[in-house]
């Protein structure tokens, strides 16, 4: 198949089957954030808390390591007798799979802020938590939101493998196209992941410009 | 001083290790070369046997060397592979060629549907199709036999009455072709509550663990015996044929002829029931897919 009509048949199958290409998007956008919001409220508070106690950090950042390398059909795998079938076990999977950068960034981040700027912040009378969030979390900001976006772009892209059990999603897509022989609905599906992914890594990157206190900004 | 050595003389070792087995995969590769044939499959265990099945009986009867690809992906990556001669030996179904490849109309006689994919594939992609090897591996649709007791339900027409508050998965492949579901909805007027497409290998586990009230199987599958699934008879003949057979490259077959001849010695002796039983080995006892396909071999006088 050359070029053109490969862009032909894209452009023709996502009109043609524009109800499902539009459904399969917003249920692809909302597994994503809904994982990702799960792992970015679990991620940075026990980043945060390793920090503090740092004889649990290679531990956790080790587990949190380990269920990254479980192939993901087989991960899902074993959440259908626990979770079913559908979204459940795909935003527990994909939750899952967010967690490593986010954590591992929070963790480097905070441990890497410069010591004389807490110490001038405890020397002023900061409590632990004002240093927290008025020293270590601003000057760590950037390999935070680093970490977010990684786990940002790369939740987009494996949440094509939630149609595995069933959750729906751009995968569908993908995968009805892979075992039909059409690439035109394969790009169908992956196209929007991608543009999703991309989409989504500029809006973080501008929220995080948007947090970074005016004196960090480069 | 002491540790200086032992720590040089095992960096020499390790070194010395390294490139031994460096030379010895150059060799190899340098060998293998010559009298090589590609055999492949897709990524379900009934394709993984017969990938074993079909190099285990070449390598006991010819001197050529196999090099084995299972589990490579879908219908089509395979039929990509074998086009291209990336691979020289695959095993598909008569349905799956005439549909999938030729795009073809169902066509619900197996001798026909097998006629058509031979004629084409020699004519279209100098593939030639041996004799059929005996099984249909075709879709069923299966329930748990519990269930489907209880209910009285023995055939896919008697579903109609329950598919508004039954839920229906399938592989991917069923939910996109037009002989799936799509097919099946109009052959049989009833449409389910909700249907979701997965992974082949999770359908099994799904149903078996009540997640879903109906599935999609092949007939052959290890798992509907050990799962206690029930096949629901097709009573409108929806499902075409899909008799299972070798494919050959045309020019492989120029190259070495002999195994026309060595690889018909398969046809018509894998049943369904045959079939089933050897899937079953893999998917429920969890024997390896080699020794299975070399012991099934030996059973049947073919090798020694």
């Amino acid at each position: 198949m050359n070029g053109e009509s490969l862009l032909s048949s894209f452009i023709n199958t996502t009109i043609e089957r524009w109800p499902m290409v539009l459904d399969s998007i917003l249920s692809h956008l909302s597994i994503s954030l809904m994982s990702l919001a799960i792992a970015v409220l679990i991620g940075i508070p026990l980043g945060i808390f390793i920090t503090r106690h740092r004889k649990f950090a290679s531990v956790i950042i080790k587990i949190a390591s380990v269920f990254q390398t479980i192939p993901s059909v087989a991960l899902l795998g074993f959440m259908i007798p626990f979770f079913g079938i559908g979204r459940k076990p795909a935003v527990i999977a994909l939750t899952i799979y967010a967690l490593l950068p986010i954590l591992q960034n929070t963790y480097t981040g905070i441990v890497n802020c410069d010591e004389a700027a807490k110490e001038a912040g405890k020397g002023m009378g900061m409590t632990s938590f004002q240093v927290l969030y008025m020293i270590e979390i601003p000057l760590s900001l950037s390999i935070i939101m680093a970490g977010i976006r990684t786990a940002t772009v790369m939740t987009i892209g494996v949440a094509t493998l939630a149609s595995l059990i069933g959750a729906g999603g751009l995968g569908d897509l993908i995968f009805r196209g892979i075992a039909s022989v059409n690439p035109g609905l394969i790009l169908t599906g992956a196209v929007p992941s991608a543009v999703l992914a991309v989409l989504f890594d500029s809006i973080f990157r501008f929220l995080e410009r948007q947090l970074t206190p005016k004196g960090l900004r480069k | 001083m002491k540790l200086v050595k032992i720590k040089k003389f095992l960096l020499i070792s390790i070194a010395f290790i390294f490139l031994i087995s460096v030379t010895a995969c150059g060799s190899n590769t340098a060998n293998s070369e010559e009298k090589t044939i590609a055999v492949g499959g897709k990524e379900f265990t009934e394709q993984d046997i017969m990938v074993h099945l079909v190099s285990e009986l070449i390598e006991a009867k010819t001197d050529l060397t196999v090099n084995r690809k299972p589990f490579l992906g879908g219908t089509n990556i395979v039929f990509t592979a074998l086009q291209s001669g990336d691979l020289d030996i695959s095993v598909d179904y008569t349905g799956t060629g005439l549909v999938s490849i030729l795009d073809e109309e169902v066509v619900n006689n197996a001798d026909e549907a097998y006629r058509i994919v031979k004629e084409r594939y020699d004519e279209e992609f100098g593939i030639t199709w041996l004799e059929p090897l005996g099984f249909n591996n075709t879709y069923a649709i299966v329930m748990r036999a519990d269930m489907a007791e209880e209910l009285g339900i023995e055939k896919i027409s008697d579903l109609e009455e329950y598919a508004a508050e039954f839920s229906f998965a399938a592989t991917q492949e069923f939910m996109e072709r037009d002989d799936g579901y799509s097919g099946m909805k109009e052959a049989y007027g009833f449409e389910f509550k909700e249907a979701k497409g997965m992974d082949p290998g999770l359908l099994y586990t799904a149903i078996n663990e009540k997640q879903v009230d109906v599935s999609v199987a092949f007939a052959t599958d290890g798992r509907i015996p050990a799962f206690n699934l029930k096949i629901l008879e097709d009573d409108k003949n929806y499902f075409p044929p899909y008799d299972a057979a070798i494919l050959i490259r045309n020019d492989t077959l120029e190259k070495y002829p002999e195994l026309e001849e060595i690889l018909n010695s398969l046809a018509g002796l894998l049943t369904d029931e045959e079939m089933a039983k050897l899937n079953a080995k893999v998917d429920i006892e969890q024997q390896d897919s080699k020794e299975v396909a070399r012991d099934w071999l030996v059973e049947n006088g073919l090798i020694d």
